[in-house]
C-alpha cells in the first residue's frame, strides 16, 4: 500500500513537471522587458505570460465566414514601455505565403482602441466615431522581406513571358521612362496602393470605423516577424503602446487568422472579440 | 437587399444596392454572325491595357468558340449549374438571379476560379459540336456548329462584382455607367472575381488588386470607342449608349437594335445583372441553345435579322458598324445611304449601303501591269 502511494506521489510529482512554461491567463497581459523584441525565438518570450484566444468565424457581416477554420491562437505579449510586442502562434501544417489567381495567403492582425475609453469600440472593426488600430501581418509579405522576388516567375516558375513594353530595348533599364512605362501596367502601384511587391516589412498599420472601412494609416511604425514552426506559424508584431496604456490601466485588444488554404480574405476570417489588455508593472 | 426592377427578364429583383441607373449608359452590340475569331481585338486591349507584370494570364476581351470553348474554364456552365438552368415563362424569367439564390452569409451565387482554370485558353476553341460526314449538306439551323463569342465586360446595371465588394472599392461611373475597380482602393480579397458571373475581373498577383474591363473610358471621354470595337476586321461592334425600354429613341442606334427591332439580346440576361453588351444571335445555331444564352427572345431576333435585307432601315443601320472610330450617339438613312451623327445632328460618318463597285481592266496599259479585281 504504502508502496501504491510512493509511485502515486511521485507520478503526480512528474506529470506537473510536463507543462512547463508560463502560467496561462485569463486575459492578455504584456510583461515589462527592457527591449520589445522583434525576433519570435527570442528568450524574453519566456518572461511572458500566456493567453489562449479562442477563434470564432466572422459571421456577422456578408461576406461571412461559414466553415469555422484555425480554432485557437497563442498569444504572449511584452512591453518597454513605449513599445508593446505581441506573438501569435497558431498551429497552420501548410505555409500559404504566394498570392495568385484564387489563390490566398496566411495572415494574422492585432487590433486595438484608438483611444482608452469606458466604453470600448465595435469589436467588428470598430465603428463610426470610435476607431480602432489594427497591424496586418501576412504570410506573402514575409517571404518578400525573406527576399524573394516579385516577378510572375517567383509565383509560376514555368512560366513563359513574351514581352514587356518597359522592357523593350528601346528603353534603357531601369530608367525613368522605362519606370514610367512599367506603372502605366500597374494602376494599382500608380495609386500608391501596393499591395505586394517588394517590401521592408511584412506588417501595415491601418485604421476603421467598421466593417469596410479598412484604411492604411497615415504611415506604418508597426514592424513584425514571421517564421514556421514545426507546425505552423509564430509571428511577433511590434507596435506602438496605446496611449494611456500603463499598470492598472486597462484597454482591449482583438485578434483575427487567416488561413490562405481555406481562401480567407478580408471578412472572411477567424477572430477574437474583445479581450482585455493590461501591462504588469516592471519588478 | 434593395428591390430594383430589371427589364431583361421582365420582373423586379433583389439587389444589393437600391436602383441607381446612371445618367447615360455604355452599350454594345456584337453581331455573332460576323466574328471569325481572329482575335484582334483580344490582342488589341492587351496591347493596350494588360502588358503588365501579374497582368499575363489577363484577357478584359476574349473570344471564345461556342459551345466548348470559355475563358476561365466552364464559367457559363458553373453557373447555369447553380441556377439549375433557370426557368421562364414567356419573356418573364421566373427562376432565381444570382443575387436570389445567394446562400447564408453570401452576397451573390457565385465560385472563383483558380490558376489551372485560366491556364487552358484553348480547351474547346475552335471543336464544332459533333463529326461533319462526308457528303453532309449544310442547312439552318447546322446539325453541327459552332460560332464565336466575343466578350469583354458587360459594364452592367446590376453588376455582380460591384455587389460583391465589402470595402465598396468598385464603382459604377454616374456619367457613363463604366464600372470600375478602384485600384487605390482594392485591397485585393477576390471577391468580385468570385461574384461576376462573366469572370471578367481578374486578380493581378503581383498588384495584388483586381482589375478589369474599363471600357476604354480615356476613349470613352472624348467620344471615341474602345480599342476592340475599332480594332474589329470583322466590324461586329458598335458603341454607343442605351436607354431604358420605355425611353428608347429610334435615332439612338443602341436602342433602335436593343428596344425597338430587338435584333441584339443580352448575354445570359437570367443571371440578373442586367448586362449592357447585346448580341446578335447566330442565325446557324439551334435556337435551343441560343434561348439559354441569350434568352427567349431569339427567334425573333434572328427572323429580324434574315429578314434584313427586306428591311432597308436595319440593314443601313449594320453598315454603320466598324465605319468610324466616333461612338456614334444618333443615326438616319437617307436613301443609299446611312449617317451618324452627333447629338445635335452634326455630321460624324456618311457610308453607302452598297459599296460602288469599279471594274478595272485586267491589263494596265498605262503602267504596263497586270491588275487583279477583288469581289
Amino acid at each position: 500500500m504504502r508502496k501504491t502511494a510512493v509511485i502515486v506521489a511521485l507520478s503526480l510529482i512528474w506529470l506537473s513537471g510536463c507543462r512547463r512554461g508560463p502560467a496561462r491567463t485569463n486575459e492578455v497581459v504584456a510583461a515589462s522587458v527592457g527591449k520589445a523584441p522583434l525576433n519570435p525565438g527570442d528568450s524574453a518570450w519566456e518572461q511572458a505570460p500566456e493567453y489562449l484566444a479562442r477563434l470564432l468565424p466572422q459571421d456577422l457581416v456578408d461576406p461571412r465566414l461559414m466553415k469555422p477554420s484555425t480554432p485557437e491562437v497563442l498569444v504572449r505579449s511584452l512591453t518597454n514601455g513605449t513599445d508593446i510586442a505581441f506573438r501569435l502562434q497558431w498551429v497552420d501544417p501548410v505555409a500559404n505565403d504566394a498570392p495568385g489567381a484564387g489563390t490566398f495567403v496566411d495572415g494574422c492582425a492585432v487590433q486595438v482602441p484608438k483611444k482608452i475609453e469606458p466604453s470600448a469600440p465595435d469589436p467588428q472593426m470598430g465603428q463610426a466615431g470610435k476607431p480602432v488600430e489594427v497591424a496586418f501581418w501576412r504570410a506573402d509579405w514575409q517571404a518578400s522581406v525573406n527576399g524573394r522576388g516579385d516577378t510572375i516567375r517567383d509565383l509560376y516558375p514555368n512560366a513563359s513571358i513574351d514581352h514587356y513594353p518597359f522592357e523593350a530595348k528601346s528603353l534603357e533599364a531601369g530608367s525613368a521612362a522605362a519606370k514610367e512605362m512599367a506603372m502605366r501596367y500597374a494602376p494599382a502601384w500608380a495609386m500608391g496602393n501596393r499591395r505586394v511587391g517588394p517590401r521592408e516589412t511584412p506588417v501595415e498599420d491601418m485604421v476603421a470605423e467598421g466593417p469596410g472601412t479598412l484604411a492604411p494609416a497615415a504611415s506604418t511604425t508597426s514592424r513584425g516577424q514571421g517564421v514556421r514552426t514545426k507546425d505552423g506559424w509564430r509571428v511577433v508584431i511590434v507596435r506602438k503602446l496605446p496611449e494611456g496604456l500603463a499598470p492598472k490601466v486597462r484597454t482591449q485588444v482583438a485578434f483575427a487568422v487567416w488561413e490562405g488554404s481555406a481562401q480567407e480574405a478580408g471578412a472572411r476570417k477567424m477572430r477574437t472579440g474583445w479581450i482585455p489588455l493590461a501591462v504588469r508593472e516592471a519588478k | 437587399m434593395a428591390r430594383v426592377h430589371n427589364w431583361q427578364i421582365g420582373r423586379e429583383m433583389s439587389y444589393w444596392y437600391p436602383e441607381s441607373r446612371p445618367q447615360k449608359q455604355f452599350a454594345a452590340v456584337f453581331d455573332i454572325n460576323k466574328c471569325i475569331g481572329c482575335q484582334t481585338c483580344t490582342l488589341a486591349c492587351k496591347t493596350t491595357w494588360t502588358s503588365g507584370k501579374g497582368q499575363e494570364y489577363m484577357l478584359w476581351n476574349n473570344v471564345e468558340s461556342k459551345p466548348y470553348g470559355c475563358y476561365p474554364l466552364a464559367w457559363d456552365l458553373k453557373l447555369l449549374e447553380m441556377l439549375n438552368g433557370g426557368k421562364w415563362n414567356g419573356k418573364a424569367y421566373e427562376g432565381q438571379t444570382i443575387f436570389e439564390s445567394a446562400p447564408a452569409g453570401e452576397r451573390v451565387s457565385g465560385w472563383r476560379p483558380d490558376d489551372h482554370d485560366y491556364a487552358y485558353p484553348n480547351v474547346g476553341e475552335d471543336d464544332c459540336t459533333g463529326q461533319v460526314d462526308k457528303g453532309a449538306s449544310l442547312s439552318l439551323p447546322h446539325m453541327h456548329w459552332f460560332f464565336y463569342l466575343a466578350r469583354i465586360c458587360n459594364h452592367c446595371t446590376y453588376p455582380a462584382c460591384l455587389a460583391s465588394c465589402p470595402r465598396g472599392s468598385i464603382y459604377k461611373r454616374p456619367e457613363d455607367g463604366i464600372v470600375l475597380v478602384d485600384q487605390g482602393r482594392c485591397r485585393g480579397y477576390q471577391e468580385c472575381v468570385r461574384g461576376c458571373p462573366y469572370k471578367k475581373v481578374f486578380y493581378n498577383p503581383l498588384t495584388g488588386t483586381s482589375e478589369k474591363c474599363i471600357a476604354c473610358f480615356p476613349k470613352i471621354e472624348q467620344g471615341l470607342q474602345p480599342q476592340c470595337f475599332v480594332n474589329c476586321i470583322g466590324k461586329i461592334r458598335l458603341a454607343g449608349w442605351i436607354s431604358k425600354p420605355d425611353r428608347a429613341r429610334a435615332e439612338n442606334p443602341i436602342d433602335y437594335l436593343v428596344h425597338i427591332k430587338k435584333v441584339a439580346l443580352p448575354l445570359f440576361p437570367q443571371f440578373g445583372l442586367e448586362p449592357n453588351v447585346y448580341y446578335i444571335p447566330p442565325v446557324h445555331v439551334p435556337p435551343p441553345f441560343l434561348r439559354q444564352m441569350f434568352g427567349p427572345g431569339v427567334d425573333e431576333a434572328i427572323q429580324t435579322y434574315k429578314n434584313a435585307p427586306n428591311d432597308p432601315d436595319l440593314s443601313g443601320l449594320l453598315c454603320l458598324f466598324g465605319s468610324t472610330e466616333m461612338v456614334v450617339p444618333r443615326w438616319r438613312r437617307q436613301g443609299e445611304t446611312v449617317f451618324g451623327t452627333d447629338d445635335k445632328g452634326t455630321e460624324l460618318v456618311k457610308i453607302p449601303m452598297k459599296e460602288p463597285v469599279y471594274v478595272r481592266a485586267g491589263y494596265d496599259k498605262l503602267y504596263q501591269i497586270a491588275r487583279t479585281n477583288c469581289p
